[in-house]
């Protein structure tokens, strides 16, 4: 009943020296010996607050004892703070650690050091309401913290001018949170699986996953920056994000600025992915298209979302320093842009640009088999930027080429060829390639030269028996053509990762390229081919 | 057996004066008296124990919290007494254990509100434990007042008639007293807390309230010689109108000197300008009649006033806009033992008290120069100093006071910093002098620890208060206390003077504050509707306003002449040490337990009151400005007669 059981009133009174203490006074005395206690904290609250104080010490207990006339506890407490011990075997029973003191020891102790005396110290607190900023004042950010409760003070109180917006809470419902914890988990686990093809699906065409985009942004911006290493999450994210783009029924733009640098990032990043193998210009490719679809689509509502991205990336661009999948990401999103960017901020570069790059590609020059194949990328999607932009203009002026850009592309052309005939001896797999090669020659001659035909156009007629020679290309941009390639790539017994690579890439080109062939009629075959060429270099 | 007697005797004297009819009626009387008796009896046997307290306030209780929402608020305000009560009757009863049990079960409903109450309450075991604790007592013999409107009581009435339930019914008619309000139910939780009321009877306590005081400021004040002096001014000033040209075409020549005319200028522009706005202020503050002082003054010094005279006219005017600044005084290495500080009027003397009885007393000005002198040869001989740690440096900065033989709860420096005043648990109070540093006089009066002391606004009166719950007037020059204000349910824990020395304010742990005529040592005001003890009083330069802290952190606004309180102040989370008001009464100042100065516009809500009143629309004080400190508790806040405030606190 009582807080104090009987069995300590028996203890206490043997300890006084009453051993025949009857269990009947100890029920009384029990609780009143209860009472008694907490009327003493009572006191003791008292005494502690009229020291100002909010902390109850032995001091104020002593003080409320002496209030009540009770003989006061005889003794000294010391100065330390008290030493509290766990009382062996009882989880939460602690006592006081009160050593005997030896006399000798304390005699023979030497003196303490003084402690200090009390003394006041003066300092401003606020001039005229301000506070200044000196050490003697509470650092600025813990003012301006309760600066703006005061302000929702002041607001609460006037609450009746003060229109006072609450925080909304965000209410998702279960189905909602599911699904999104499903798709993250398929994303990150299972990037490669059919249910995941599914799910993009999904992303693409459902209408009632609105709410769950700023989680989605979230998610992917945070889980982009994680997973710089592991190349299928990239690739994965960034198909999630192609299918929220796609959605119609969601409304993606106030999430963009969180989800265009993830996007940049797998453009322009140095390295993606862990393994040499992983196909990361693949992904940069993809990403590529990804930042310029959503320039073209919210561009005009957005006026600097276009320049904000071409500026980072010709930065990457321009900038010897950066690694050359850098440069790669940086060309391929300008390049995605379309060829009015390329015209403006890639082609006026070109020549500095090639002369750097040059070096890079030649065996003598760079030892490094890895760089030079990068070298040999950053070619090709220079040249197929280039070529594109130079389609934009043939399909303008059927006919009727400005005569300086034939030079740039004349040079250019010049050089590819040359370095293509200085590589071919060069590359380890040339054995392997001879044949493969004939036989994708054989197969686009065929096509190229009516083609060319039907163009009309001198200048790219021109060029093409120059382009067509020096390798084989994209035929696969035409449907019938990629099972030809893909059938000569496994006929090359090719034991290089990066030419198998290449196929792949050339496969997945190949279906983009289909849609351009339908759109824009044969005319775009002869412009696709560098990167074709690129592609097989 | 008294009782029957006394029938006697009334049916003899009945039949003595013939008085027949009255006799039948008297007769037909005690029949039902006696029969109801017996019925109670038999429901007493059926609902007899323990049990139907506890069953009856859950019953209440479940009915209440189902209970419309409109009503609910004001349904809940029973529940509280009729808990308290259950639980008192229980433990009278003689059920230690099921009372216990009860109080348990039921306790967090309450300990929102009334978390202390209960913490006092929850020790109680025995009957006679009710009869000691001061607070079960006045429970007991008191009525809680509450508010509701007519429906709220009508269907609280009909559950209790429906039920049947005569303990619950007992409780609610021995115990509440009900003050039906027609019309619609108050508006939740604004006035929630009527139901703390607890205490004298209220009726007493309207009665009390009804009181006239004047709470006009004194007339012949040194404000008012103010007025004099910068109508004079003015006058000087506009004589003094057509030297200024002169002087503006004097001052490119004078060259260097030019300063000086420039400050005079200004000088008397800004005496003008104070002059006014004081004026200004008088003229709409004299609303209230002047009035004449009750106590006999002292006398001021002709310097000493030319001094405040100096002081008002270089104020700074306060208000929402333009803030004070505070000068803050912090006392270091005090580990944990001052109790209360003090600063003089001028900002001067810092006084703290501590709880191993010493009183030291520190002047700022010098101060400075010692830490300038010591971080000088600290340069020069700190090798020298740490061997010699007592040379001649080793002098205190400070003037240490003993002669108590307890902890210093208060200190209190006369308006001109001449004296100091202490107020010790040895239930003594010590007058000591700054000039002489020693020790005048001991009064001796109290007889428990003497909580708070303050001098009079014009010095030599000053009021203390004790644990003996009486408050006492003392003047200086006699060691007896001259008036002793009683009527306090518990300790007086702080105390105030009114700016026209003819009241003192007191708040205790009784969770009222009263106010007292100093010359008749009557009561004349009750405020109540603090929900825990009153730490910190301070009353408005006025005349008409008193603000009041208490331990939970709220400040309450009163209007001394209706007794009711303005607006609440909530902003502080811990125990409010202490309150000042600024010089003209704008901006109220509030120190707290949380480390932070929070100053608060008093004329926003004042004004709004004055106008609105009639209205009653709760006005609440604007919180201007928290200022932190970086963890010091501030204990007390003291505005110069310049308006500096100057505050003070232990690290």
């Amino acid at each position: 009943m009582s807080m104090v059981p009987k069995e300590t009133i028996e203890v206490i009174a043997q300890s006084i020296g009453i051993a025949n203490l009857s269990p009947d006074v100890a029920l009384a005395l029990a609780p009143d010996v209860e009472y008694r206690l907490r009327e003493i904290m009572q006191e003791a609250i008292k005494c502690m607050r009229h020291s100002k104080r909010t902390i109850l010490t032995a001091d104020d207990v002593d003080s409320a004892l002496s209030l009540r006339n009770i003989e006061p506890i005889y003794g000294f407490a010391s100065g330390d703070p008290l030493r509290f011990k766990r009382a062996v075997g009882h989880k939460d029973l602690f006592y006081i650690d009160d050593r005997d003191v030896d006399f000798k020891e304390v005699i023979d102790a030497p003196l303490p050091k003084a402690p200090l005396d009390t003394a006041v110290v003066a300092h401003w607190l606020a001039i005229e309401g301000v506070q200044p900023a000196i050490p003697e004042n509470s650092p600025v950010e813990a003012i301006v913290a309760p600066s703006e409760n005061k302000k929702s003070d002041n607001s609460k109180e006037d609450g009746l001018h003060v229109d006072l917006k609450l925080p909304v809470k965000h209410v998702l419902s279960r189905e909602l949170q599911l699904y999104f914890d499903k798709i993250t988990e398929l994303t990150v686990t299972r990037p490669e699986s059919i249910i995941f093809k599914e799910a993009l699906l999904s992303l693409a065409a459902d209408s009632g996953i609105h709410p769950l985009v700023p989680y989605f942004s979230y998610f992917i911006a945070d889980e982009v920056a994680r997973s710089l290493n592991d190349l299928p999450i990239l690739f994965a994210l960034m198909r999630v994000v192609r299918s929220l783009l796609q959605n119609p029924h969601i409304h993606i733009e106030p999430y963009l600025h969180q989800l265009m640098p993830s996007i940049i990032t797998c453009v322009v990043a140095k390295r993606l992915g862990s393994r040499i193998a992983d196909s990361h210009w693949e992904l940069r490719d993809f990403s590529a298209n990804l930042a310029a679809s959503v320039c073209r689509r919210y561009g005009h509502v957005y006026h600097n979302l276009q320049s904000r991205l071409t500026k980072t990336l010709i930065n990457a661009f321009l900038d010897p320093s950066k690694a050359l999948t850098q440069h790669y990401g940086a060309i391929q999103g300008l390049a995605a842009l379309g060829p009015g960017v390329v015209r403006l901020l890639v082609l006026p570069n070109l020549e500095p640009y090639l002369q750097l790059l040059e070096p890079e590609m030649q065996l003598e020059k760079q030892k490094n088999e890895m760089k030079r194949k990068e070298a040999w990328r950053v070619y090709g999607a220079l040249l197929c930027a280039a070529g594109k932009c130079l389609y934009d203009r043939l399909k303008l002026f059927p006919g009727l080429l400005s005569p300086p850009k034939h030079k740039v592309w004349r040079s250019n052309g010049r050089v590819a060829t040359g370095t293509l005939n200085k590589r071919k001896p060069s590359t380890i797999h040339s054995a392997q390639q001879p044949p493969f090669k004939k036989m994708a020659v054989d197969g686009a001659i065929g096509i190229m030269q009516p083609i060319a035909m039907t163009t009309g156009s001198q200048g790219a007629e021109d060029r093409f028996p120059t382009q067509s020679s020096g390798t084989g290309m994209g035929q696969s941009s035409a449907a019938g053509q990629v099972s030809v390639e893909a059938i000569g790539g496994r006929r090359a017994p090719t034991g290089s990762a990066v030419l198998a690579q290449a196929w792949k890439e050339d496969l997945d080109a190949g279906h983009l390229l289909a849609s351009l062939y339908q759109l824009f009629g044969e005319g775009v075959l002869s412009f696709i081919q560098p990167v074709e060429m690129s592609f097989f270099i | 057996m008294e009782e029957e007697e006394i029938q006697k005797a009334v049916v003899a004297y009945l039949r003595k004066k013939g008085f027949t009819n009255t006799e039948l009626a008297l007769h037909e009387e005690q029949n039902r008296v006696s029969f109801s008796s017996n019925s109670d009896h038999s429901v007493s046997r059926f609902e007899n124990g323990p049990v139907r307290y506890s069953d009856g306030y859950s019953k209440l209780r479940l009915w209440v919290y189902s209970s419309l929402d409109m009503y609910k608020h004001e349904l809940l305000r029973v529940l509280f007494p009729v808990y308290i009560h259950c639980f008192m009757d229980l433990v009278a009863g003689g059920h230690a254990h099921e009372a216990r049990n009860f109080f348990h079960t039921f306790r967090e409903d309450h300990e929102s509100m009334h978390l202390r109450d209960l913490q006092k309450l929850e020790g109680i075991l025995s009957p006679l434990h009710l009869e000691e604790i001061e607070l079960s007592r006045s429970f007991r013999k008191n009525k809680f007042k509450i508010k509701m409107c007519e429906y709220s009581y009508d269907l609280l009435l009909q559950y209790l008639q429906k039920t049947q339930s005569f303990t619950m019914r007992g409780v609610i008619n021995e115990h509440i007293d009900f003050e039906v309000s027609p019309g619609q139910p108050t508006s939740s939780s604004g006035d929630a807390d009527f139901v703390t009321i607890e205490g004298r009877n209220t009726n007493l306590a309207r009665q009390i309230n009804q009181k006239e005081i004047h709470w006009g400021l004194l007339e012949d004040s040194v404000e008012q010689h103010l007025k004099r002096a910068v109508s004079d001014s003015e006058k000087a000033e506009s004589a003094n109108k057509e030297v200024n040209p002169e002087d503006n075409k004097k001052r490119p020549l004078d060259g260097g000197k030019q300063g000086i005319p420039v400050k005079m200028v200004k000088k008397d522009k800004l005496v003008s300008m104070v002059g006014k706005n004081v004026r200004s202020e008088t003229s709409a503050v004299s609303v209230a009649p002047r009035v004449k002082p009750e106590l006999t003054l002292p006398a001021t010094l002709v310097e000493v006033e030319q001094a405040i005279l100096d002081d008002l006219r270089s104020r700074v005017q306060l208000n929402s806009l333009a803030l004070p600044s505070i000068s803050f005084y912090t006392f270091i290495n005090t580990c944990n033992r001052l109790n209360c500080s003090s600063i003089s009027q001028d900002g001067s003397l810092v006084a703290g008290g501590f709880s191993d009885s010493s009183l030291k007393v520190w002047d700022i000005s010098k101060i400075d120069q010692l830490v300038k002198t010591s971080s000088l040869q600290g340069e020069k001989e700190s090798a020298k100093n740490e061997n010699l740690p007592a040379t001649e440096e080793g002098r205190k900065p400070y003037t240490l006071f003993h002669g108590h033989s307890g902890p210093v709860y208060s200190a209190t420096f006369s308006p001109f910093g001449e004296f100091l005043l202490s107020s010790s648990s040895d239930s003594t109070i010590r007058l000591w002098s700054t000039k002489l540093n020693t020790n005048l006089v001991c009064y001796k009066g109290h007889n428990y620890p003497v909580w708070d002391v303050q001098f009079s606004p014009v010095g030599h009166y000053f009021a203390s208060s004790s644990h003996d719950r009486t408050a006492r007037i003392w003047s200086m020059e006699r060691i007896q206390p001259l008036r002793i204000m009683a009527g306090h349910l518990s300790d007086v824990d702080c105390v105030q003077w009114h700016a026209n020395c003819n009241y003192i304010a007191t708040g205790s742990s009784d969770k009222t504050v009263r106010l007292w005529d100093v010359q008749s040592g009557e009561c004349v005001r009750i405020f109540i509707g603090h929900r825990s003890m009153i730490l910190s009083l301070a009353m408005s330069p006025d005349g008409c306003y008193m603000a009041s802290g208490d331990e939970d952190g709220t400040i309450m606004m009163w209007d001394l002449s209706s007794g009711r309180c303005v607006s609440p102040l909530v902003g502080h989370s811990s125990c409010v040490w202490t309150l000042a008001f600024s010089c003209e009464g704008t901006l109220l100042a509030s120190g707290s337990a949380d480390c932070t100065v929070k100053l608060w516009d008093v004329t926003a809500s004042t004004r709004a009151s004055r106008v609105e009143s009639k209205s009653s629309s709760p006005n609440r004080l604007r919180l201007l400005k928290a200022l932190p400190t970086k963890s010091t508790p501030i204990y007390t806040l003291q505005f110069s007669r310049r308006n500096l405030l100057f505050a003070a606190g232990a690290l």
